[in-house]
């Protein structure tokens, strides 16, 4: 086993473990587990969670008045345990106070209808907007020895690692010098159109009447009111692309059990080394534990459930298997077992991440 | 607002069918699709997600895109992202070599990729298309079935032509924009919210409700609970709380507080499909399908004023 495919929790190696996966996969919480053991070992930690249940974020503390600042998890550990929650439209609205050149564009980023209806509830703004709290965090004044993120509940929880180069390239492509280009004259009438120059004369009748001046007005406006922010959006998107990149970053793939979900899971995988990321071990998550076959024996509907019981254990170790099968021989692999209970305090999550840092020794 | 069962909803135009990641929207979806077109109504089930699945679950070949039979009035299609858009261009630039063209341009593709709101907006206008005929090639249908994106994005998908046609006052793009609001929010369209009997899944589905009503001043129509684990018997003599009955029992235990939680709030009308020893797949879809029946039935019966029943 290489050990760049495990990972040791007490060890000061690596600072920043990000935990990808599927929606409902229990990613969160094995976050928060982690963190606690790497706390243990001594290590200054800040886990960086995005949508926790109300459980466990009263088991660490986190209420919403605490949004997106680190607050200290109450628990006596060597190390420290920070955990922060990210709230996009605070991060959002930080970032153009901080970076919008003057107050004119400011206003004129937030008065405009475009923006204002639409933008906080953009797909992609969520994902911009973790990307720019992992920059500040990691560059922030108090420096951790340990950053665990738990990426977005998106069910493609990969389009937030991939935000960085979307950036860039977005940034670096003709899209944004179309967007910036100043289409409208100032009495709103279409200025020109390269790229549609074919439809001669026409070109803004054909606009109006597919699209309507008026979005492509207020979008043109978008983009320009966001010029000035542009270059820092690119130079800050390098330097978390770099540290996503960086070698001593791991990723920690959490998937959920079962045959049916190792299709989601090689995907994953793939998709981390092919983007030249680092992939630390593949979590297999609440496992239904295997029961003996006379286990599903009984009268009635006694029966039906032991054979269900029986069945989902003969499964979800079908499915372990299958995936074992599918990787590389150095590729750690350990499955963590669905509990009775979902831990709900500092105790019962330290005792989760003991068990998995066992289980990853062992791997 | 009437929280009791509306039959109806059975005959509209438009099931969304939404809830959290993994709680098997597209299981559900498929079993729903399959119980209308049973019921009489010719029926897409439409899936946005690039990972098809439903098209297993239905035991029909991947579709790549078209729209294809699986079943008697039963049609699936899975919708591919790039080109969702381009139907708004061809129905207005009906020269089909110009709007080839417009499709092709750079400026075009960087739109309709960057414009927030758009795709949204071109997936409903999509099955407003399909139930009032305007697919070139396509069935007559009665209903489509969304297999909406999970909570958020679901969210989104159903608020997204309003916030556009708030924000675009005029022009064809604003027009569609109404048009599909206008859909989504009506008479006749209904949401189906699936969930798990656990923790963050009903969180979910709770603060999807409340979004619901105060953005879009309506409530799920349905809510169905999956994957709920059978009820344990009373242990019989020979039976003692061994490994197996003790986890049996705290799932059981979890899905029970659970499904009280999610009851102290949720006043509308909820069916419960048991979780089952059956792999995804076609089997499933049909096991869903005779307990989502069943339970359908059972809702229509209660709801029925005393005087009908002879």
């Amino acid at each position: 086993m290489s050990p760049a495919r495990s990972l040791d929790l007490k060890a000061a190696s690596p600072p920043l473990i990000i935990c990808v996966g599927s929606g409902g996969v229990g990613k969160t919480t094995l976050a928060a587990a982690m963190g606690l053991v790497s706390a243990a070992a001594g290590h200054d930690t800040l886990v960086m969670t995005f949508d926790p249940s109300l459980r466990l974020k009263d088991a660490l503390g986190v209420g919403d008045a605490e949004q997106d600042r680190e607050i200290v998890v109450p628990v006596k550990t060597a190390g420290a345990l920070h955990a922060s929650l990210l709230d996009a439209r605070r991060t959002f609205d930080r970032l153009v106070e901080q970076h919008a050149p003057d107050a004119a564009s400011r206003r004129r980023i937030l008065e405009n209808p475009y923006y204002h209806h639409l933008a906080g509830q953009l797909g992609g703004i969520l994902e911009y907007m973790a990307v720019e709290r992992l920059y500040e965090v990691s560059r922030a004044d108090r420096c951790y020895t340990r950053i665990i993120l738990d990426t977005p509940p998106a069910r493609q929880a990969i389009d937030f690692l991939e935000a960085p180069r979307r950036i860039v390239d977005f940034l670096d492509s003709g899209a944004l010098k179309i967007a910036l280009r100043r289409w409208f004259d100032p009495r709103g009438h279409l200025v020109s159109a390269p790229g549609l120059a074919f439809l001669g004369r026409g070109v803004e009748r054909f606009l109006d009447r597919i699209v309507g001046l008026d979005l492509l007005r207020d979008m043109s406006e978008f983009f320009q009111a966001f010029e000035p922010l542009f270059a820092g959006f690119r130079a800050r998107a390098l330097e978390v692309e770099a540290l996503l990149a960086a070698a001593s970053t791991r990723f920690v793939l959490v998937a959920g059990p079962g045959e049916a979900r190792n299709p989601d899971t090689l995907f994953f995988a793939r998709k981390i080394q092919e983007a030249g990321w680092h992939l630390g071990p593949i979590v297999v998550n609440r496992l239904h534990p295997r029961f003996a076959p006379e286990s599903a024996s009984g009268p009635g509907a006694e029966q039906r459930g032991r054979q269900l019981f029986t069945w989902l254990g003969e499964r979800h170790a079908r499915g372990l298997d299958a995936l074992g099968a599918l990787l590389p021989a150095d590729q750690a692999l350990v499955a963590m077992p669905l509990e009775p209970d979902e831990p709900t305090d500092l105790a019962s999550l330290s005792a989760m991440g003991a068990k998995l840092q066992e289980r990853l020794d062992d791997a | 607002m009437d929280q009791r069962f509306d039959p109806n909803l059975l005959c509209r135009e438009l099931l969304v069918i939404t809830g959290k990641g993994g709680v098997g929207k597209s299981a559900v979806a498929a079993a729903l699709a399959q119980s209308l077109a049973a019921r009489g109504r010719r029926t897409l089930v439409l899936e946005i997600d690039p990972r098809e699945n439903l098209h297993q679950l239905l035991a029909v070949a991947p579709s790549g895109g078209s729209m294809v039979a699986a079943g008697k009035r039963l049609f699936v299609q899975n919708l591919k992202p790039k080109g969702v858009v381009d139907w708004v261009v061809e129905d207005r630039v009906p020269i089909g070599m110009v709007a080839r063209r417009i499709e092709q341009s750079v400026v075009y593709q960087r739109f309709t990729e960057g414009a927030p709101g758009l795709r949204e907006i071109a997936i409903i206008g999509h099955c407003l298309r399909a139930v009032r005929g305007g697919i070139r090639g396509a069935p007559t249908l009665d209903t489509v079935v969304l297999d909406a994106p999970a909570t958020g994005h679901g969210l989104y998908l159903l608020t997204a032509a309003r916030l556009f046609a708030d924000a675009i006052g005029a022009g064809p793009m604003a027009k569609l924009a109404r048009e599909a609001a206008d859909f989504v929010a009506g008479e006749q369209a209904g949401i189906v919210v699936v969930t798990l009997a656990e923790e963050l899944p009903i969180d979910e589905s709770l603060e999807l409700r409340t979004a619901l009503a105060e953005r879009f001043g309506r409530l799920p129509e349905l809510l169905v609970t999956n994957g709920v684990y059978p009820p344990l018997p009373a242990a019989s003599r020979v039976e003692e709380d061994d490994a197996l009955r003790a986890l049996w029992r705290r799932r059981r235990q979890v899905n029970e507080q659970e499904m009280a939680r999610l009851d102290a709030v949720w006043e509308g009308p909820r069916v419960s499909l048991p979780l089952v020893a059956v792999d995804p797949g076609p089997g499933l879809t049909e096991v869903l399908r005779q307990h989502l029946d069943a339970q359908l039935e059972a809702l229509i019966t209660a709801r029925a004023p005393a005087q009908e029943t002879p």
